[in-house]
C-alpha cells in the first residue's frame, strides 16, 4: 500500500512536470572519443543540431574510446542512450543479432541523403539485408612514403606489384629499409594482409574470408601469403617490429631509415609531429597485384546507431538524418582531418592527403572495413596473432594457416 | 521469584524488543523497495533518471542497513539466541564477511564454471534474455586442442619454477646484508626498494630497458657491435654487425624477459623475509655449532637454515602467489605477445573473455575453470600443511 502511495505521488508529480514543459523532449547521445579534435567536432555538430531543433533537450555523454568498447554492453541494456557510436561491419554484428540496435532501413530508403549519397558505404552498414546506422566519418588506408627519399633515388610511385618490388630493391641497395611497421598491438599487420588479399583476390574473396566462408588454407589465400612472403623478403619491414607500436614505428620513417608505411590517414598527424613536412611525405594506393582486378580499398568508418531501448526514437531519427547532411558531414570531417561518407559533402581541398583519399575511395569498387572489424573479434585476434607469427618467421606458414582454420571452425 | 527463575529470565525472549526490531526491519524493507530512480528523480530535483541512480543506490543502502539493524535487534532478543549466545555470536560477526564472500567469490566461481559449458559473447538481448547457448564440453574439447592453451600452461609452469629462484637469491642477499657496517640500513633499503615500486612501473622500466631501438640493453650492445652512420637523408642512424636481441619481440626470449623483470621485486621481498628471520636466529645455537667445528656451508645448512624454516615457508608461499600474479607484468610488457607466446592462463582467460572485445565468455570461463582446479591443488596442499603444523604445535 505504501508503495502504491508513492507511485501515485510520483505519477502526480510527473504529470505536473509534463504540464510545465509542454513541448520539450529529450535526446541522449553517447559519443566515444575524448581526443580534443574529435570531441570538439562532435560538440559543434550537436550545437548545430540544437540550433536547428530548439525544442529538443540534448544530453551528451562522451566516453573514452577503449572504455566504451566494454561499457557499451551495459549501456545498451540498462538506461540506454538514444543514439550511440559504434563500428559498422562485423563489429556491429553481436549487437544487431542480440536486437540491441534499431533497424533504420526505413530511413535509408526515404531520407534524401541516406538514400542516394551513401552508396559506397551502404554495404558496410548492412546486415541481414537491413541498415543499422549512419556513418559520420571514414578515412583511407594506403602507402605513405618519403617523397624526398624516392626522389633522391629516382623512384616513382609504384603502380604495380613488380614496380613496388623493384623500388624496394633499390631502397634496400641504398641502405634504406623499405617498410616500417609496428606490430606490437597486432592490428597494423592486418592492414598489410587486407591489402595483399584485396589486391591478390579481390573484394569478394576477402569478404568471404572474413565472413568465414573461405578457409585460410584455401589456395587463393595461400597465394596471398606467398605474395606476403615475397614482400617480406624483398620489401623487408623494420627489424624489431614486434616490440613497436604504430607510433614507435614512425621513428625510423621520420629518421629516413625506412621509406614506406602501410597505414591509415590518421597517421599523417604523427608524421608531422615527428618533424616531417608536407613535401617530404606523400601517399599512393597500394599497387595492383593481380592485373585487371577491380580495386577495393580499406576504409574504416565510424557510425551512430539508435539503441533498441531508446526512449526518444523520433528525436534520435531526427539526429541521424541531421548528421547525414552534406554540410554537417563536411564541417565535421574538416575538423578531424577525415573523409565525409556523404558524397556531396565538401572536403578540405588544402589537405593533399584528404584530396587523394577522396579520389581513392570514391573510385573504389568496394570498401573493406579492416580485418578486425570485418572478421568477428575472436577470429580477428587469432588471425592477427597468426599474421605476426608469420611475419616473424615465414616458415611457420602451414602451422599458422592450419590453426586459423581451426579457430575459424570454432568461432563462426 | 526464586534464584533459578531469575536466572532463566536472562534467556527469555524480550517480546517488545523483538516486535520493534521486526517492525523496523519490515518498514525499512518496504521503503527500500518503494524508493526507485523515478521517485528520487522527481523528489530530489534531478533532471534525469541517470543522474539519480547513485543517490538512489545510497538511499536504498541506508534502508538496507536499517533493515539489517532491525533484524539484528529482533534476533538477539530471542531466547533461542540468548541460550546459545556463545555458539552463535561468532557466526553473527562472521555473517557480514561470509555474505560478501558468498556474493563476490563463491557464487561467481559456480557461475563461471556454468558459463564454461556455454558459447556466449557476453550479451543479453533487448528483453534482458541471456543470448548464449549450452554446448556441453565443447569449450574443453577446443581448449585441449588449442596450442595457445598449452603455451599458457607451459608459461605458468615456467613462471612457478623460475620464480623460485627469488628464494635462494633473496637468502643470499640477506646473508650478505646481515652484518653491522656503518650505513647498512641504507644498503638494506636500497635492496628493498624494487619491492616498493608498483608492478606496472617495474614492467614499464624493464620493457624500456629491453627495447632494441633505444633501450639500456641495446645501448650497451652498441658499444661492442654497432656504429653510427649517416643515412640517405643525412640523419644519424645506427647500424650493427650483430643485431641487438629483441627480448620482448621474440617468442623464445619474451617470457624469460618478463620473468626476470618479475624476479627483481620478488627477490627484494624474499630478502626482507630472510633478514627478519636472521634477526631471530639464536646466537646460542650458532655459538654451539661453532664450538662443534661447524662453519661456512655446514653452519648454514645445519644450523641457520633449520631456524629459518618459518621464513622459508612464507617465502615459498608469497613466491608462488607472486608467480600466479604475473598478470600485471604481462599486461604492461607484452599483452601476451608476440603472437600469444607470453600468455599465462590468467592472461589468456582475460584476453579471450573481455580483452579487446573478443567476447568468448564461455571459452574464457573454461580456461578460468581449469586454472581454478590447478590452483585448488596448490591451495589444498597449503591448507593441509598449515593444518598439520598447527596440529603439531598443539
Amino acid at each position: 500500500m505504501y508503495k502504491s502511495l508513492i507511485r501515485a505521488t510520483a505519477a502526480a508529480s510527473a504529470a505536473a512536470l509534463l504540464a510545465t514543459s509542454a513541448w520539450a523532449s529529450d535526446l541522449v547521445v553517447t559519443f566515444d572519443d575524448l581526443n580534443p579534435a574529435p570531441k570538439k567536432a562532435f560538440e559543434d555538430a550537436v550545437e548545430a543540431f540544437k540550433k536547428a531543433n530548439p525544442d529538443i533537450n540534448v544530453t551528451v555523454n562522451i566516453t573514452d574510446r577503449e572504455a566504451h568498447k566494454s561499457s557499451i554492453r551495459n549501456a545498451l541494456l540498462n538506461d540506454a542512450p538514444d543514439v550511440i557510436t559504434w563500428y559498422p561491419g562485423n563489429r556491429m554484428g553481436p549487437f544487431v543479432d542480440a536486437g540491441l540496435f534499431m533497424d533504420i532501413s526505413d530511413m535509408w530508403a526515404s531520407d534524401p541523403n541516406l538514400s542516394s549519397k551513401f552508396n559506397a558505404i551502404k554495404a558496410t552498414m548492412t546486415r541481414d539485408g537491413k541498415q543499422w546506422g549512419v556513418p559520420y566519418s571514414y578515412y583511407q588506408w594506403g602507402v605513405y612514403y618519403r617523397k624526398d627519399i624516392f626522389d633522391k633515388l629516382g623512384l616513382a610511385e609504384p603502380k604495380t606489384w613488380d614496380e613496388m618490388l623493384g623500388a624496394c630493391d633499390k631502397l634496400t641497395e641504398a641502405g634504406v629499409t623499405p617498410f616500417t611497421i609496428g606490430t606490437k598491438y597486432l592490428w597494423t599487420a592486418a592492414g598489410v594482409f587486407d591489402y595483399l588479399n584485396l589486391r591478390t583476390n579481390g573484394y569478394d574473396v576477402h569478404n568471404d574470408l572474413t565472413a568465414g566462408k573461405i578457409k585460410y588454407t584455401d589456395p587463393r589465400i595461400r597465394k596471398t601469403f606467398d605474395n606476403w612472403k615475397v614482400m617480406l623478403e624483398r620489401c623487408s619491414p623494420v627489424k624489431n617490429h614486434a616490440t613497436m607500436s604504430w607510433q614507435d614505428a614512425i621513428a625510423p620513417f621520420a629518421n629516413g631509415d625506412a621509406a614506406m608505411y602501410v597505414m591509415g590517414n590518421f597517421s599523417v598527424a604523427g608524421y608531422k609531429d615527428a618533424g616531417l613536412t608536407e613535401d617530404q611525405i606523400d601517399f599512393f594506393q597500394f599497387p595492383e597485384i593481380t592485373p585487371g582486378l577491380a580495386r577495393a580499398e580499406e576504409a574504416p568508418a565510424d557510425a551512430f546507431f539508435i539503441a533498441s531501448k531508446a526512449k526518444n526514437v523520433e528525436n534520435a531519427k531526427k539526429f541521424m538524418a541531421f548528421i547525414a547532411q552534406p554540410d554537417i558531414q563536411g564541417e565535421w570531417n574538416k575538423a578531424i582531418g577525415q573523409l565525409p561518407p556523404n558524397s556531396d559533402a565538401a572536403i578540405n581541398k588544402d589537405d593533399k592527403f584528404i584530396v587523394e583519399g577522396m579520389a581513392t575511395l570514391s573510385t573504389a569498387s568496394g570498401l573493406a572495413q579492416f580485418y578486425d572489424r570485418d572478421a568477428p573479434a575472436a577470429m580477428a585476434k587469432a588471425g592477427m596473432e597468426g599474421f605476426q607469427k608469420f611475419m616473424l618467421d615465414p616458415s611457420t606458414l602451414d602451422e599458422v594457416l592450419a590453426n586459423l582454420d581451426k579457430v575459424q571452425s570454432e568461432v563462426y | 521469584m526464586t534464584v533459578s527463575e531469575h536466572a532463566n529470565s536472562r534467556y527469555d525472549t524480550s517480546m517488545p524488543k523483538v516486535a520493534m526490531g521486526c517492525a523496523a526491519a519490515v518498514v525499512a524493507l518496504l521503503v527500500m523497495f518503494s524508493i526507485d530512480v523515478t521517485w528520487v528523480t522527481e523528489n530530489f530535483g534531478y533532471e534525469k533518471r541517470t543522474d539519480a541512480r547513485v543517490p538512489t543506490f545510497f538511499i536504498r543502502m541506508l534502508f538496507l542497513i536499517g533493515m539489517l539493524a532491525g533484524a539484528f535487534v529482533a534476533f538477539t532478543n530471542l531466547s533461542y539466541y540468548k541460550r546459545n549466545r556463545v555458539a552463535l555470536a561468532p557466526w553473527l560477526f562472521l555473517s557480514v564477511g561470509l555474505a560478501f564472500f558468498l556474493i563476490y567469490v563463491i557464487i561467481p566461481i559456480f557461475q563461471s564454471i556454468s558459463y564454461s559449458f556455454t558459447k556466449w559473447n557476453g550479451l543479453y538481448d533487448v528483453t534482458g534474455t541471456w543470448t548464449g547457448e549450452w554446448v556441453g564440453f565443447e569449450n574443453y574439447r577446443i581448449l585441449f586442442g588449442d596450442p595457445n592453451f598449452y603455451t599458457s600452461l607451459y608459461n605458468n609452469v615456467l613462471w612457478l619454477l623460475l620464480f623460485m629462484l627469488a628464494i635462494p637469491i633473496g637468502l643470499g642477499i640477506a646473508l650478505f646484508l646481515n652484518q653491522t657496517v656503518t650505513g647498512i640500513r641504507i644498503y638494506k633499503s636500497m635492496f628493498f626498494f624494487p619491492f616498493v615500486i608498483s608492478q606496472v612501473v617495474v614492467g614499464l622500466i624493464f620493457s624500456w630497458a629491453y627495447n632494441p631501438e633505444f633501450g639500456l640493453l641495446s645501448e650497451i650492445w652498441g658499444w661492442f657491435f654497432c656504429e653510427q652512420k649517416i643515412n640517405i637523408v643525412g640523419n644519424i642512424t645506427t647500424s650493427c654487425s650483430v643485431d641487438p636481441p629483441s627480448i620482448l619481440g621474440e617468442a623464445k626470449y619474451a617470457t624469460y624477459g618478463i620473468i626476470a623483470a618479475g624476479l627483481w621485486p620478488q627477490i627484494a621481498y624474499c630478502m626482507i623475509l630472510y633478514l627478519t628471520g636472521l634477526n631471530n636466529v639464536s646466537p646460542d645455537q650458532v655459538e654451539a655449532g661453532r664450538l662443534d667445528g661447524a662453519k661456512g656451508w655446514k653452519m648454514l645448512r645445519h644450523v641457520i637454515l633449520p631456524q629459518l624454516r618459518p621464513a622459508t615457508f612464507i617465502a615459498v608461499v608469497v613466491t608462488v602467489i607472486g608467480a600466479l600474479r604475473s598478470f600485471d607484468m604481462i599486461a604492461t610488457m607484452t599483452q601476451g605477445g608476440p603472437f600469444g607466446s607470453t600468455n599465462v592462463l590468467a592472461y589468456y582467460m582475460f584476453d579471450q573473455a573481455v580483452g579487446e572485445g573478443v567476447g568468448r565468455y564461455g571459452y574464457g570461463s573454461s580456461i578460468a575453470t581449469i586454472l581454478f582446479f590447478i590452483m585448488l591443488i596448490y591451495i589444498s596442499y597449503f591448507l593441509w600443511r598449515m593444518y598439520q603444523d598447527e596440529k603439531a604445535e598443539r
